[in-house]
């Protein structure tokens, strides 16, 4: 059965490159006809990954270790849900659930009424690029990263699942990545042969694939966040965001992508910058590549070890290639219309907004790779940690904030157009800033960022309200709740960014210890067994200056049977809007003393909050779409005009 | 509208020359205060130590030597270049060991060397086990 799925990807290679191939001689001799075949093709691709990918999920959720992939990755103890999971823990099953997710976007464009409206020369650019990315996937896993390896005899029990990757945020956090990644694809080949064709047609690719980017959008930024909650909540040293080189490569994609949404509003409304959202689109995507050439290859000496695979040099030919090829045809299609207007707009906003996103970017980019580039000019290689990326990446995340706040207000022309609705989030911002002020938040810099978000929310809140309340359509109700999420997760990040505490305590049992405004009372230590591992336990009680018991939080210190030698953190945090009390097991000292992390997370869930927001309102624009559809086509150009009113 | 033209391009080329230099200056000083030599244990021994005040260190925890304190937190032990373990440097650190620490595991540690050739750890990290690529598979 496993060569069997072996030939699947044999042929989803086949098909793929020779659908590419096909598509290409026919363009090139000008000719169409084949079109009707090569538009078929993504059947059997989709078709070949799909069954393999359901093969290698029978052969995870039947314990079958004679296949390589199980057994490293699952054993006997594991829960079902997570032997399903274990399909995306390691390399070859990440490659191919990514693959299959690029394969799969393409089939569904490929049924939907966008796909169809598009002009027949440019249908066959477009499959000519897609197969192109299929075909490497399935290059990739044919060679250097098979799923389907087998041992004989098979081992009785599996080497087990890393007990870190055990967590429901880690279950959802690589597949909602990869999915993101596979959506951006779509718009980004579309874009591309759109630029190819001179822009033939109708609808522009941005209008066709709207559903694919919006969506693919929102489960990038799911992803991300969901992967900052794990590390909060597993990895158990009280933070969600380190700057580690693995972090960074799956914010690259979508601060590049988040850039290319926001010029794409000056080409829907007025036709211009057309050439910048096909370049920007295009980067979204092959950042995503480079993103996992940065995880796999082993460039960037990071905090987490990842296997030296063997994929990190196909990889990093096809992301020159791709890069190239994307500069090529960029430089020599069309250019859009019109200039800009005066930067005191809502254009030079919005473009500004771009390009602080872009730059942030940029500089994430080489300041993770700083290592590689300083041996250039250095003997020893120079790393930048977390606080290289603070100091820079975080006035500029408050820049854009700022402009968050005025852009919405502005006219498209020159000025400000909505003055009472500005003024209204100015209030609201001052009244969170007087808060902060009043609660001894005090520093400048968070307190301007503070000052944003409040500013945002209002001014979201009072777009929103009152639209979603008259059940009013055609206005951006995706966009606008969108930044409120942003708001959100701001407020989240500049409470508790700065402001948290963090305290190691060394506490006998019975002992009590002073916290910030809380009183912390270590009830018990206590040691057992679950079925897999021997756990370390604190039960700590915390109470408020009254006395009165908030929590009782009970962290853990686990050791696996099947990880011998290493130990786990289970933090246990009372959760809270306000101050979030954080509990960590360190162990026990010399004396049997227990060593607990207690920290204080001011306001840290509301990252969680914002994130959920930021991750499920912009579909919202996808109802809108349709809705919208036949009044925007009627009316060509108007929606975006009566969009920026009821903003 | 030629002039208007003229004056919105220069406009744009003020506000992002504005806006690269404010960057530039934040990278200059974030690049002159936050970077850190990485450097396994040769590199490190090779170098005028009094100047390493700041660094990261790549290595591993020798088997022999790993002192924890009776009461408290912290540990010291010896660290081995990765490559060449008859290269090592005693370190010392105070703080939350990390869970994961123990004989032979990869660690970085970061500080700055002490005047006696111990290096005085701030910060010990031991390399996250691989989601994508188990070791030690026995």
């Amino acid at each position: 059965m496993y060569h069997f799925a072996y030939f699947l990807l044999l042929l989803a290679q086949i098909a793929s490159i020779g659908g590419a191939g096909y598509a290409l001689a026919q363009a090139w001799s000008g000719r169409t006809d084949g079109l009707r075949v090569v538009e078929k093709i993504h059947f059997p691709v989709t078709g070949a990954f799909a069954l393999s990918s359901s093969i290698l999920l029978y052969a995870l959720s039947s314990r079958d270790y004679s296949l390589n992939y199980v057994a490293g990755y699952t054993d006997n103890a594991l829960d079902f849900f997570y032997c399903l999971a274990a399909f995306w823990a390691g390399q070859p099953g990440s490659m191919l659930f990514w693959a299959l997710s690029v394969a799969i976007m393409g089939s569904i464009f490929a049924l939907t009424r966008g796909y169809g409206e598009t002009p027949e020369r440019s249908r066959l650019w477009f499959w000519i690029f897609f197969f192109g990315i299929t075909g490497f996937f399935a290059t990739l896993l044919v060679l250097w990263s098979n799923p389907f390896l087998m041992t004989e005899p098979a081992p009785a029990d599996g080497s087990g699942l890393n007990p870190l990757l055990q967590n429901p945020g880690m279950i959802f956090h690589p597949p909602l990545l990869f999915l993101g990644y596979g959506g951006f694809t779509v718009p980004s080949c579309m874009a591309l042969a759109q630029a190819v064709c001179g822009r033939e047609g109708a609808r522009p690719w941005y209008q066709s694939t709207r559903g694919l980017l919006v969506t693919a959008w929102c489960f990038l930024t799911a992803g991300i966040l969901l992967g900052a909650w794990w590390a909060y909540m597993e990895l158990g040293w009280g933070g969600y965001w380190a700057w580690d080189p693995v972090e960074n490569a799956s914010l690259i994609p979508w601060l590049i992508g988040t850039a290319a949404l926001h010029t794409l509003i000056l080409e829907r409304g007025r036709g211009k910058l057309t050439r910048v959202n096909t370049l920007l689109i295009s980067l979204t995507t092959i950042s995503g590549f480079f993103a996992t050439y940065l995880v796999r290859s082993g460039v960037v000496n990071s905090v987490h070890a990842y296997g030296q695979g063997p994929v990190g040099a196909p990889l990093l030919c096809f992301i020159a290639f791709l890069c190239a090829a994307t500069l090529l045809i960029v430089c020599c299609s069309e250019k859009g219309r019109g200039e800009l207007e005066n930067p005191f707009s809502r254009e030079g906003a919005l473009c500004l907004t771009s390009l602080i996103f872009l730059v942030l970017g940029f500089i994430i980019l080489t300041a993770t790779m700083w290592p590689v580039f300083s041996r250039l000019w250095s003997s020893a290689p120079m790393g930048l940690d977390a606080r290289f990326y603070n100091s820079v990446c975080l006035p500029l995340g408050t820049l854009i904030l700022l402009l968050l706040v005025v852009c919405p207000a502005l006219s498209w022309k020159f000025g400000v157009q909505n003055r009472t609705w500005l003024a209204l989030s100015l209030a609201g911002g001052a009244a969170v800033a007087v808060l902060a002020w009043l609660g001894s938040y005090q520093r400048i810099h968070p307190l301007i960022s503070q000052f944003a978000a409040g500013a945002i929310a209002a001014g979201c809140l009072a777009a929103l309200v009152p639209g979603l309340a008259a059940g009013r359509t055609g206005f951006r109700a995706g966009s606008i709740g969108a930044h409120l999420g942003v708001a959100l997760c701001a407020i989240g990040i500049a409470f508790s960014g700065p402001y948290n505490q963090k305290n190691d305590l060394v506490l006998a049992e019975g002992s009590r210890a002073k916290i910030d405004a809380y009183e912390l009372t270590l009830k018990s230590i206590e040691t057992g067994r679950a079925v897999d591992y021997e756990y370390l336990r604190a039960v700590l009680e915390v109470r408020d200056a009254d006395g009165t018991l908030l929590a009782t939080l009970k962290p853990e210190k686990r050791a696996y049977d099947k990880f011998q030698g290493m130990l786990f953190s289970e933090v246990d945090v009372a959760a809270s809007f306000g101050k979030e009390v954080y509990a960590s097991v360190s162990g026990l000292d010399g004396k049997s003393n227990m060593v607990v992390q207690v920290n204080i997370e001011p306001m840290v869930s509301w990252i969680w909050l914002g994130g959920v927001v930021l991750s499920l309102l912009p579909l919202l624009n996808l109802r809108r779409r349709r809705n919208g559809a036949a009044t925007a086509d009627a009316s060509g150009e108007g929606a975006d005009g009566s969009a920026a009113k009821a903003a | 509208m030629p002039q208007k033209k003229k004056s919105n391009a220069c406009l744009y080329a003020i506000i992002a020359l504005l806006f690269l230099g404010g960057v530039g200056f934040l990278i200059y000083q974030g690049l002159s205060e936050n970077s850190t030599y990485f450097l396994d244990v040769t590199e490190a021994k090779a170098q005028d130590q009094s100047k390493l005040t700041n660094i990261r260190l790549f290595g591993t925890v020798a088997s022999e030597g790993i002192v924890r304190p009776e009461q408290g937190l912290g540990v010291s032990f010896t660290l081995e270049d990765q490559f060449d373990k008859s290269e090592t440097l005693p370190v010392r650190y105070t703080g939350v060991v990390p869970d994961t620490f123990k004989e032979g595991a990869e660690v970085i540690v970061e500080g700055g060397f002490a005047g006696n050739g111990q290096f005085q750890a701030k910060v010990l990290m031991t390399k996250c086990p691989s989601k994508y690529q188990k070791e030690n598979r026995s």
